[in-house]
């Protein structure tokens, strides 16, 4: 359904993204995760055909963008991560200019307009003005929009971001019904929990390029392969760093505000030898333990490991 | 028939609310303050004693009327269409479009067509008062028609001048300016030319002829306006020095109207910039 061949997008002398590429089957939920800045949202724009890119080659359903720049728009639903709505159109009106903008004939789109608030929850609020609703009822306004041509990508750049929790579940229920329908869909996200909940793939970008790309369980099992320990340590940790350092078992390690973070390659009993030459030492230790390895930390390990390699 | 949906848009909000019927308001109130205004400077509404009714009168009140709203159209169209991209911009709303199949020269298309249709109902509104020098004689049908073409021809030159430096331009604000001085240039700054060049050219010895006019002023609208109310306007007055200004001799015969020219130039300048507004609006050219 989509398939992005060394991307590049560079401003100036900022490479934004950097020979990214991914391939997304049909009916797979791809989450794209990354910090802000790493190259999400432009990735993403290049993929709406809202921006060039500065080389590198995006086919959405058979169609190379770059050639055909405005017939592929049909196959796509683009959700931005900042959007505006016109506040002084009515729920119905709203969705009405955009079924007209698609060429929707007029006398389909009650019905389909109809469908499409009840598939986002917002039927009761048909008649309202979009300046009465609230966020999220805009965010499920904004996917009904995009979802209005029955595109065959739908491309949310973080959907959830900006709402309340209760807001963020309402979404989650909805692009879970849209996964139940069979679309295909690339969706970016800080929310890592959810994202792993709903997505069949992960792809991590960090600094506009591909980490790691695979299968939920794929990138788990990649980042558990190197366990990580967690040690907590009162006051200066130099000591605790110098320690860790010096033991064979204890690759790259990451120093936090009251904590470190270390990759750790070895048994129980090695574990439980470092925490016993921590006492030894006079390192007051708060607490020591294995951290579980999901998504997030999975996240949090492979930002900080590039972080530490540059 | 499909109906463009950004002007079944637009329409549908800029009626809607209290702005539209506030500026329909205010704009026939001038135009009625500056007809009472007219009559009383000219003696025409004492009620007392006899007073001989002087008919020149009334045809100049409708060339005063008359340049007032052109006046008012170089004024009123920058605000209504500066804001026509760039506010969508600023709304966050441009990529919603944009990332949609629909040709970005229907949306700038729309956009001039409904600015062109909130200006032709301020016009249309103002026939009333217009019309009022029926009553007097001395003005016909053709003069009003004439009149009314020239305007819409206008205001699309000017609207799209304003779409233009929307698309351009990120601001609002930024795209207003310089629409305003664009127009500046075009009706004070072209004359400022044409002085400057008899001046130091001829050294005013002469005064410029027809063709020589044309060269200089072809783009500005008081040089078409000026054969338009050549009918209806007198030697001695701001409206037969208009008029001599686009012929160069007030009784002058010329071989093409001012008029013709002039809206000849803005309807090939706004398919000039309504081209390059829908270029410049694609995002992947």
């Amino acid at each position: 359904m989509l398939k992005i061949d060394n991307l590049v997008k560079v401003y100036g002398r900022f490479r934004a993204v950097d020979n990214l590429s991914l391939e997304i089957g049909k009916g797979e939920i791809y989450g794209f995760v990354g910090a802000n800045g790493a190259g999400k949202t432009t990735t993403m724009k290049i993929i709406a055909g809202l921006l060039k890119p500065t080389s590198g080659s995006v086919v959405v359903a058979g169609v190379d963008i770059l050639k055909y720049p405005v017939s592929f728009k049909n196959k796509i639903g683009y959700m931005p991560d900042f959007f505006g709505v016109y506040d002084d159109l009515k729920v119905t009106e709203y969705l009405d200019f955009y079924s007209g903008v698609y060429g929707i004939e007029k006398s389909q789109r009650p019905k389909l307009i109809d469908e499409l608030l009840e598939l986002v929850n917002l039927t009761d609020k048909k008649d309202f003005y979009v300046d009465d609703l609230s966020r999220g009822m805009k965010q499920r306004l904004c996917l009904a929009r995009s979802l209005i041509h029955n595109p065959e990508l739908l491309i949310l750049d973080e959907p959830a971001s900006g709402l309340d929790p209760k807001a963020r579940v309402e979404m989650k229920e909805v692009l879970k019904e849209l996964r139940d329908l069979g679309k295909t869909i690339i969706i970016s996200s800080h929310i890592l929990p959810e994202l792993a909940e709903l997505c069949t793939s992960i792809g991590i970008i960090e600094k506009g390029k591909m980490i790691v790309s695979g299968t939920v369980e794929e990138i788990m099992k990649k980042t558990a392969q190197k366990k990580i320990i967690r040690m907590k340590v009162l006051g200066e940790m130099e000591s605790a760093v110098k320690l860790l350092k010096e033991q064979p078992s204890i690759g790259n390690i990451d120093v936090h505000n009251d904590y470190l973070e270390a990759d750790f390659n070895g048994t129980n009993e090695a574990m439980a030898e470092i925490l016993k030459a921590a006492i030894k030492n006079d390192i007051p230790v708060v607490s020591f333990a294995e951290v579980d390895v999901n998504l997030e930390s999975a996240f949090m390990h492979l930002i900080g490991g590039t972080e530490n390699e540059n | 028939m499909k109906i463009n949906p950004v002007i079944e848009k637009e329409l549908k909000t800029t009626m809607r609310g209290w702005r539209a019927p506030l500026l329909i308001l205010f704009y026939l109130g001038f135009l009625l303050l500056v007809m009472y205004l007219y009559f009383l400077a000219n003696d025409q509404l004492s009620t007392f004693g006899y007073q001989q009714f002087n008919p020149r009168v009334a045809i100049n009140a409708f060339n005063t009327l008359a340049l007032f709203q052109l006046f008012l159209l170089l004024f009123i169209t920058p605000i209504l269409t500066g804001g026509a991209i760039s506010g969508e911009r600023e709304r966050q709303t441009l990529d919603l479009l944009l990332c949609t199949s629909f040709p970005t020269y229907k949306v700038i298309l729309g956009k001039i067509f409904v600015s062109i249709a909130h200006i032709l109902l301020l016009i249309t509104a103002s026939l009333p008062i217009m019309g009022i020098v029926f009553m007097f004689g001395g003005v016909d049908i053709p003069n009003l028609i004439l009149l009314f073409v020239f305007y819409v021809i206008t205001a699309l030159m000017l609207g799209s001048l304003g779409i233009f430096y929307s698309t351009i331009f990120k601001k609002t604000i930024v795209a207003i300016v310089m629409t305003y001085l664009t127009i500046g240039f075009l009706t004070i700054g072209t004359y400022i030319i044409m002085a400057l060049y008899f001046f130091f050219f001829h050294r005013f010895d002469a005064s410029p002829n027809f063709y020589q006019l044309t060269g200089f002023l072809f783009a500005n609208p008081f040089f078409g306006f000026g054969t338009v109310i050549e009918n209806t306007a007198t030697n001695n007055s701001i409206f037969g020095a208009l008029v001599s200004l686009a012929k160069g001799d007030f009784s002058a015969n010329v071989p093409v109207k001012s008029w013709m020219i002039n809206l000849g130039f803005d309807v090939l300048f706004s398919a000039l910039l309504i081209s390059i507004s829908a270029w410049k609006l694609k995002p992947v050219k």
